[in-house]
């Protein structure tokens, strides 16, 4: 692969569509208020910038060439402004292979390269064959000894590392269950504030008194519960089939130094995890799922990509609790679980369960003014008081030698798995009613993406917190192993 | 229960501190500013005299929020968050004791730390003070309002543990 080479044609579309996608929102705007203001000429600016995108796909697609020389892949690209990617081997983190629907109809596949932090950037090649990839992944695999005699023995050693040594699927029938069980309470609730902000053009007089009469006998509130609940089926529909599009033919494998995730029904993605890329495990029971005892399992991992905040991966889509700790045992050996030593103490369930009731302070009196049944906010109560009362039962820190296990619970219950020398801060908070009570706040700070992403506990006792506070900060000789090879890519 | 950090900042934090916030602190003024200009402006062709335009109480009351603003961050803070700082470091990690209301004790273990860099504003720089910023993969925390000397040594000290720990391995 020392020679230039050059994408399949395939890939100057892929780039049309790519910023098509991009600028969706854009194009919807301009259409929206194009067909409304002026005759069509909009159409001509439209069809202008399709010729423009088009042209710079194909010249895109004509200058774009990239080979594997020396120790290097090197990508040179552009029209007018030409860049050169020269990405080093052994900076290399991930290699990620994707096939999109465009590119499966003509056999091929898009890989990112993505280097660990510190700036760099994601090297994308969006259209090469099959083969022609799997080659560009053995070949940036192969750690360059500089001895060519051992080159047999490195090709051994490399079939070995490629071994894979167990596989976890997500079964149909699980798969089915994921997707009926992901209602997504974040897209209900964007979905019906984008909807609120339509709202109010959408009740008019002349609409209200159409509606009744088309159902006659209804009051206000019902349409408006009819509302709240048609958006409600409509996201999760959505979420549904975000479930089924993304977890199909869900494939974890494991190999001797990572993990390579394979799924997707129209758009199959291969995503690979080397594992001291890890920062943190995490379990997340959903509140629709935990009631049947199914969660779904992340790792974090950190570096590469500059532009995610954080970087989650799903490693299993819906697993039953019970599974959880044979699961772990599996394919991420170093993962263990410690028990639970600190809860936080009696005094704090108080606290506990009036948190979430305190903006209620506020929105009651607001809802109770300006709506006609305000007073029926009242009902919120009870509910928040059962999530404080849950989230007290679900505190929970343990640790032993090398591994610090935290639960909480938000409105989803998360286990927290995190080795301890992965903790990269850990902090201990108190405000003066807290102090007065000998109750902290506790939270570990794991790297995820670019940034970190934190676990906290709250109102642990005094002692607790110090217990742990000392485990990570006291004692001598933290982390040995594996930090030489993850720092030395990352590091000044 | 667990000891408190050893080290203090610099006493000349507080007087750094305060002429930041008075010069920062004008910023406060700005909506009373703002809104005795554009009532002015309203008012500037009618025949009434000028100040006539200003709905004083809101005025004065813009104007003394801004104020207690002003003297707080300027004249009180500064102590309080003074009084809270502190700060330790030994070869397992930098230890932080800082806040103002809400107590807040930070510990960053050493091998996690990925560099070290002191920082000086002007008005550091008058007083001849530097701030040390530590980073880590996750998070940056910052030890402020150290003297010069100091802050260097500390950020030897610091990158100088790191890379023991790290040899170490």
């Amino acid at each position: 692969m020392s020679e230039f080479r050059k994408q399949h044609p395939v890939a100057g579309v892929t780039q049309v569509i790519d910023s098509i996608k991009q600028n969706f929102i854009t194009l919807l705007i301009v259409l929206f208020i194009g067909s409304s203001n002026t005759e069509g000429y909009f159409l001509y600016f439209l069809a202008a910038g399709l010729v423009i995108s088009l042209f710079g796909g194909i010249f895109g697609w004509w200058f774009f060439r990239f080979r594997i020389f020396e120790d290097e892949l090197q990508i040179e690209k552009g029209i007018f402004v030409k860049k050169k990617l020269y990405l080093s081997k052994d900076r290399i983190q991930v290699i990620d292979i994707t096939e999109g629907i465009l590119q499966r109809l003509f056999g091929l596949v898009k890989v990112e390269v993505k280097t660990a932090g510190g700036g760099t950037e994601t090297a994308t090649i969006s259209a090469i064959t099959r083969e022609e990839a799997e080659e560009l992944r053995t070949e940036l695999r192969k750690r360059n000894n500089g001895n060519s005699n051992h080159f047999e023995d490195l090709e051994e050693g490399q079939e070995k590392k490629d071994q894979i040594l167990s596989i976890w699927k997500l079964s149909t029938k699980d798969l089915v269950y994921a997707a009926f069980t992901s209602g997504n309470f974040g897209l209900i609730a964007s979905i019906l504030g984008a909807v609120s902000g339509q709202l109010s053009e959408m009740i008019n007089e002349e609409n209200i008194r159409f509606i009744y009469q088309i159902m006659p006998g209804y009051s206000d509130v019902t349409i408006y519960v009819a509302l709240i609940f048609a958006i409600i089926v409509v996201s999760w529909l959505l979420s549904f089939l975000g479930v089924i599009f993304t977890y199909s033919d869900f494939r974890l494998h494991k190999t001797e130094e990572e993990l390579i995730i394979t799924r997707g029904l129209f758009e199959k993605k291969h995503i690979t995890v080397p594992y001291d890329r890890i920062q943190a495990v995490r379990f997340v029971e959903g509140v629709i799922r935990q009631p049947f005892g199914y969660g779904m399992i992340y790792v974090e991992s950190a570096g590469f990509d500059q532009n995610q905040k954080g970087r989650s991966i799903v490693l299993a889509p819906y697993i039953s609790a019970r599974a959880v700790s044979s699961f772990l045992n599996e394919f991420l050996t170093e993962y263990e679980e410690p028990e639970y030593g600190f809860k936080p103490p009696k005094k704090a369930l108080f606290r506990y369960i009036r948190r979430p009731n305190y903006f209620l302070l506020l929105l009651i009196p607001v809802l109770w003014y300006f709506l006609n049944r305000g007073w029926l906010s009242l009902m919120l109560i009870p509910v928040l008081t059962i999530l404080g009362w849950m989230r007290y039962k679900d505190a929970a820190v343990g640790f032993n030698n090398d591994i610090l296990r935290m639960r909480y619970r938000t409105i989803s219950r998360t286990t927290a798995i995190m080795k301890k020398n992965r903790i990269q801060a850990v902090d201990l908070s108190q405000n003066p009613f807290q102090i007065r009570k000998g109750l902290v706040n506790f939270s570990a700070t794991a790297a995820s993406g670019a940034g970190g992403m934190n676990f906290g506990v709250e109102d642990l006792g005094n002692e607790d917190s110090f217990r742990i506070y000392d485990w990570v900060a006291g004692e001598k000789n933290i982390g040995r192993q594996h930090e030489g090879e993850e720092q030395n890519g990352t590091v000044t | 229960m667990n000891q408190e950090p050893a080290s203090r900042i610099h006493k000349n934090a507080i007087k750094a501190w305060t002429v930041n916030a008075l010069l920062f602190g004008l910023l406060w003024f700005i909506p009373a500013i703002f809104y005795a200009g554009i009532a002015i402006s309203q008012n500037f062709n009618n025949e009434t005299p000028w100040y006539n335009g200003i709905d004083w109480p809101l005025f004065l009351s813009l104007f003394l929020i801004a104020l207690i603003l002003y003297i707080m961050m300027a004249w009180v803070l500064p102590n309080l968050r003074w009084k809270r700082w502190k700060y330790e470091v030994s070869d397992n990690g930098i230890d932080m004791l800082r806040g103002i209301i809400i107590k807040k004790r930070t510990v960053i273990p050493i091998n996690r730390v990925q560099h070290v860099d002191t920082r000086q504003g002007p008005v550091y720089r008058k007083f001849e003070l530097a701030s040390v910023a530590i980073s880590t993969a996750a998070t940056t925390h910052e030890i402020p309002a150290l003297d010069n000397e100091t802050a260097d040594e500390l950020r030897n000290t610091i990158s100088m543990l790191v890379r023991k720990v790290k040899s170490d391995v």
